[in-house]
């Protein structure tokens, strides 16, 4: 009898769990339309989605104006939105959110803020839905006086975060090369061209930061007394160390996912061919041994595959190979000079550097289809993907020095965000 | 109990199933953006609640100034006597002339014995940084298999690539690439001989 009743209860037991699950997924099954149609999906042939009225009030109190201007500038690159200018406002800033002030002059979000300074600067916003009439985002923020920037761009990945429901890219720095007064050092800017930091980090000749998918390390390669090395800057230890070097040509090319290793171009075996270095013991596992050049290999984000470039054709041509080396292709053929590969974040799109009379950003499939040109003014080059993938810096020397621009992934929007008094290249957008 | 998992497994698979058949329409209609309702953002990033009471506290990565360790010199440079020796557009293969002159630099270093020679790969502006550095590359190696293939004891040759980084001439004409697509020579002495 006792057994009996056992069985019996985890008989109901089991119903109830089943019974619960179905209603879960019916309501995760409700839900979806929402996540499917808030995905805002760009295609590169310029579709007709259609960009969202947005207002963003000045916020109120000290900063307030530089810092909603700043999450306006964020907003804008993306291309997703329509700014209702300020002037058309109806409700002053300071005045409580309502909907009626809003759908006459056509906006459907409206982004409102205060900001206080004291000791710590803090801003407290909130993001409305017009339509709906409701509050969608309400947080307050605080940082130190000096971190105002990364504050706001904080501000600007949770709106485009409610807005879309992606993450944006508003808090990532771009790596680059920067020549002042002749010297050339690694330097570190936000994604938007502010806040550029030299780093003491030198050589006659540095090229290629590249970082490690953590965010927390840069690989590159310096030319210093005659000898090109590798060398691996650390943020979490701020300490620079020699990784590799050998007699020959050493260049820095991408890290693996999961940081251990990284792949280069080195001629210490006669002539340039891909290396897998291990940071842990320098090991440097040879990947190819052509009789030309292998150079600037790019590892795909699922790390099964090596884009890079080699002369084995009789020009250089990015081909594709696995990680361990097999399975050779070449993708590019068009044109008699394509070189720089880097992958997209999804891995679906592989940017270059292609020569047609100047040097243009392109992008293709890994399968070779699906060919692109993005730019098409001066010598351009050096591209790599925002982490989301909808933007791509690079450099460009279209208005007489070289500068690092960025545009949106479609070629759309560029834009340079280096100053023209610093000559900078080998931009690479931090992975997050 | 393992039954009902199965049945939960493939009541799961048919709601699953319903949902995705059910949404094709709206994905047609070409992209919008609309405001996320609520409920959705928690489930996705916990962490990104639309609303809170502690204020997030917003930090930076530090980056304080690393200098670089300046590595000695282990050896001292001289000009040396002979012309640089120069390439066709994208290739490293020596030319008839430039044998010439390889055959008077090979000849110089034996009658110099103590002297070492240092060969810089150098390209012209066009192309990019990376690629530029490996032809060059193998532009100084093709002199240093030369200079080899002449008699020349291998230590003696060092080679260096500098790519399009050490352009002699800055305009952007043909003339001035040609002079940029060279080999160029510098006699090494041990540092403090």
């Amino acid at each position: 009898m006792k057994t009996r009743s056992k069985i019996q209860s985890s008989k109901f037991k089991g119903s109830t769990i089943l019974l619960f699950t179905v209603c879960l997924l019916s309501a995760v099954c409700r839900l979806m339309p929402a996540v499917a149609e808030a995905k805002v999906y760009i295609d590169i042939s310029s579709p007709a989605f259609r960009k969202l009225p947005v207002a963003i009030q000045e916020f109120t109190g000290p900063s307030g104006k530089e810092i909603s201007d700043i999450i306006r500038n964020d907003l804008a690159i993306t291309g997703l939105f329509a700014f209702i200018e300020r002037a058309a406002h109806l409700e002053n800033p300071s005045q409580p959110f309502n909907p009626k002030n809003w759908t006459p002059i056509g906006a459907e979000a409206v982004v409102k803020g205060s900001a206080t300074m004291a000791k710590d600067l803090i801003v407290t916003v909130s993001l409305y839905d017009v339509v709906e009439g409701k509050e969608i985002l309400r947080k307050e923020y605080k940082a130190g006086k000096e971190l105002l920037r990364p504050l706001s761009h904080t501000i600007s990945n949770d709106i485009y975060y409610a807005l879309t429901g992606e993450t944006g890219i508003f808090r990532s720095r771009i790596a680059f090369v920067g020549e002042d007064k002749g010297e050339r050092s690694v330097y570190i800017m936000d994604w938007d061209g502010n806040r550029i930091t030299r780093t003491g980090l030198k050589g006659n000749i540095v090229l290629s930061p590249r970082w490690a998918r953590d965010g927390s390390r840069l690989i590159y390669s310096a030319e210093r007394n005659r000898q090109w090395g590798i060398y691996l800057l650390d943020f979490t230890k701020m300490s620079e160390r020699k990784v590799f070097s050998s007699k020959g040509t050493n260049m820095a090319g991408d890290f693996f996912p999961d940081g251990d290793e990284f792949v280069i171009s080195s001629s210490k075996g006669g002539n340039p061919d891909l290396y897998v270095v291990n940071l842990k013991n320098s090991a440097a596992t040879r990947l190819t041994s052509s009789r030309g050049i292998e150079v600037s290999p790019a590892v795909s984000p699922d790390s099964g595959y090596i884009a890079f470039v080699s002369d084995r054709g009789g020009s250089p041509q990015i081909y594709l190979m696995r990680k361990d080396g097999s399975g050779v292709k070449r993708i590019t053929f068009e044109g008699s000079y394509n070189t720089s590969p880097a992958w997209s974040p999804k891995g679906d799109k592989i940017v270059f550097a292609g020569r047609r009379g100047t040097n243009q950003i392109f992008i293709v499939n890994p399968d070779g289809a699906g060919l692109t040109q993005l730019t098409s003014q001066g010598n351009n080059e050096d591209p790599s993907f925002s982490p989301d993938g909808r933007y791509i810096t690079f450099s460009s020397d279209r208005d007489g020095v070289k500068g690092i621009y960025i545009m949106r992934a479609n070629g759309e929007s560029q834009e340079r965000i280096t100053p023209r008094n610093l000559k900078t290249y080998n931009p690479r957008w931090s992975p997050n | 109990m393992k039954n009902v998992f199965i049945m939960i497994v493939l009541v799961s698979g048919l709601v699953f199933a319903g949902c995705s058949s059910k949404h094709v329409a709206p994905q047609e209609q070409p992209a919008q953006i609309e405001m996320q309702k609520q409920a959705v953002v928690p489930a996705k990033e916990p962490s990104k609640q639309l609303s809170q009471r502690q204020p997030e506290n917003i930090t930076d990565q530090q980056l304080a100034k690393v200098e670089t360790t300046e590595e000695a010199p282990t050896y001292s440079e001289e000009k040396s006597p002979f012309e640089d020796i120069h390439f066709d557009y994208d290739k490293y293969e020596i030319q008839s002339d430039a044998q010439v002159a390889l055959k008077s630099v090979s000849s110089w270093l034996l009658k110099n014995p103590s002297a070492r020679l240092l060969i810089e790969g150098h390209c012209d502006e066009r192309g990019t940084n990376e690629y530029n550095l490996a032809l060059a590359d193998r532009r100084a190696k093709s002199v240093r298999d030369y200079l080899i293939a002449l008699g020349i004891a291998s230590p003696r040759v060092e080679m260096v690539s500098y790519g399009k980084e050490k352009p002699i001439c800055t305009e952007h004409t043909e003339g001035c690439w040609a002079k940029n697509r060279r080999a160029h020579f510098v006699i090494l002495r041990e540092a403090g001989k």
